[in-house]
């Protein structure tokens, strides 16, 4: 679903992201992990050409439409719909004045999902909300009636309900609850068990990483320090700065039971 | 005695209560406030800072209600911090240190300064830049050099390293943790908790749900809540975070608060349960026996 290399991503002169190689395949999960100015949100968000004033080379394939160099009308068509992007703070990109349900049928038409008709739509969307485990009820409410976590949840909704084959999340949980955190993190678990969502994370969490990721990159300064399996790395890292990020990573007595 | 107690301390905004009779004493070797978004632990910790007035009930410091109390001797024993966005961005952090020294230290300003910024493991060279010009682990050290500059007997922290990067969020704990000042910290997390406080309160809607030993909290809660935080903590090689579902319950407007979420609730839990003693500990929860024993099945 996703095919990067030698990518390369600079701003003014100054690299700031160098991915060698980045893989996701079907209902797969990949993590990026590093810290701030690692360069893992830019090299999340040049995947789906979003770095407009970047510099960029190498080879990006999303979805079979190789990015850096498809026209505008190709990369409009897998934005949004084939590959979705959940941020941190959906609530932010939701319009304060329209109701969740108005603003996921303009979505689905805008994309042409659902046959156009209402009918095929509704059907379509309350599918979809009922993927993400919230109430149908919730289309009628406005983005500050519900909760970040609801917010979260009605972003990956919208990504289903648009047919999103690979989602790409920056940092998706890390402005919520850890109750909640736990809520969406299982939401994106099943989609990947049950639809093969390809899943790409970016995230500053090692061990909410560790429970979900199959491979794992670990970036500093712009660049791929480490990467394979999350197992191996995890259990086994190789590179002094992984060490570290694991030492730092806090531990809560008890364990789950 | 400690120095600084709630004692059935109401607190809300206009007439609506968030936290409710809330007894809770600041005692020796950290206490840690533990609660996710709308649990009222920011409210607390404004209130002992004499920064909110209480509905009902009382602050006390020493001896005496806050009410009542010389501000000023309080304010140089009870110090602040924050998350770092809260400097000035235009004021030299030198400068922000030296404005909370107190007035008797004017003299050897400088030397001060440079002490403290050295004491928060700061080279006393950045005295001269702006925030911007720092990362974010050394603004927070800042804060903490301007927290210390009134050598206060306790410090309240919230929220001191949830903005941070891990590897610096470990060492600003460190530091922390060197300090020999008592502390109140107000955090969503656990492990923080466990690094810095002997004694942690588990705060929900308002209401503490459970207060102990913060390893035996941690280790073996006895409040389903406290359960359901801890275990949705991811693990490094962990089994994915446990989600026990209705974790966006509203809070229960009669009875126990946690009803609605909890997996053991049963229908005595309309009923509100006090704080009771069981195993060295105090818990709100008719059912802290079974949670206890870790009993899930309902």
């Amino acid at each position: 679903m996703i095919e990067v290399r030698d990518l390369r991503v600079s701003y003014g002169g100054r690299l700031v992201a160098d991915v060698p190689e980045l893989d996701v395949g079907e209902g797969e999960c990949v993590a990026i992990v590093g810290e701030s100015g690692s360069g893992k949100s830019t090299t999340l968000l040049s995947l789906l050409g979003l770095t407009p004033d970047a510099e960029i080379s190498g080879h990006i394939r999303v979805c079979g439409v190789d990015v850096l160099t498809a026209p505008p009308r190709r990369l409009r068509e897998i934005r949004g719909a084939r590959v979705a992007l959940v941020m941190q703070s959906p609530q932010a990109a939701l319009s304060p004045a329209t109701r969740l349900g108005v603003l996921m049928r303009r979505a689905l038409k805008l994309h042409g999902v659902g046959n156009g008709s209402a009918g095929g739509s509704a059907e379509v969307m309350e599918e979809a909300v009922a993927a993400v485990m919230l109430d149908p009820g919730i289309l009628t409410r406005y983005p500050h009636e519900i909760s970040g976590g609801q917010a979260q949840r009605f972003a990956i909704a919208l990504a289903i309900a648009l047919g999103a084959e690979v989602i790409l999340a920056d940092e998706p949980t890390s402005a919520l609850d850890v109750t909640v955190q736990a809520e969406v993190v299982g939401v994106l678990r099943r989609l990947r068990e049950e639809r093969g969502l390809a899943l790409l994370l970016v995230s500053h969490d090692l061990a909410l990483v560790s429970t979900i990721a199959d491979r794992v990159l670990v970036m500093k300064d712009g660049a791929v320090v480490e990467s394979g399996p999350a197992a191996r790395v995890l259990a086994e890292p190789r590179h002094p700065y992984t060490r570290e990020l694991l030492e730092a990573v806090l531990s809560v007595p008890g364990g789950t039971p | 005695m400690t120095m600084l107690r709630a004692e059935r301390v109401t607190l809300g905004y206009g007439h609506r209560p968030v936290v409710h009779e809330v007894t809770l004493d600041i005692t020796e070797g950290g206490v840690g406030l533990i609660g996710e978004s709308g649990s009222g632990k920011t409210t607390l910790a404004r209130a002992f800072l004499g920064l909110l007035t209480p509905m009902s009930g009382n602050i006390w410091y020493g001896d005496q209600t806050l009410k009542k109390a010389d501000l000023r001797k309080f304010r140089k024993d009870v110090q602040p911090v924050f998350q770092a966005e809260a400097l000035d961005p235009r004021i030299r952090v030198g400068t922000s240190v030296a404005e909370a020294l107190p007035r008797s230290a004017r003299p050897g300003t400088r030397q001060r300064v440079a002490d403290l910024l050295q004491q928060v493991g700061l080279d006393p060279g950045l005295a001269t830049r702006r925030p911007h010009q720092l990362s974010g682990g050394q603004r927070q050290r800042v804060v903490i050099a301007r927290a210390l500059a009134v050598d206060p007997r306790l410090l309240i922290l919230d929220e001191p390293t949830s903005a941070l990067d891990v590897t610096v969020q470990a060492r600003v704990l460190d530091l922390l943790a060197s300090l020999d000042t008592e502390r109140l910290l107000i955090t969503h997390n656990l492990a923080v908790v466990e690094r810095l406080c002997r004694t942690s309160h588990v705060l929900f809607a308002g209401r503490i749900v459970e207060s102990g030993p913060t390893r035996d909290l941690l280790a073996n809660p006895a409040h389903p809540y406290t359960r359901a935080l801890r275990d949705a903590v991811p693990r490094l090689g962990g089994p994915p975070p446990e989600a026990r579902g209705r974790a966006e319950a509203v809070p229960a407007g009669t009875g126990c608060p946690f009803r609605l979420r909890c997996p053991l609730a049963v229908p005595e839990c309309e009923r509100e349960p006090a704080l009771r003693d069981v195993a060295g500990r105090q818990v709100a929860c008719h059912r802290a026996e079974d949670t206890l024993a870790g009993d899930h099945v309902t």
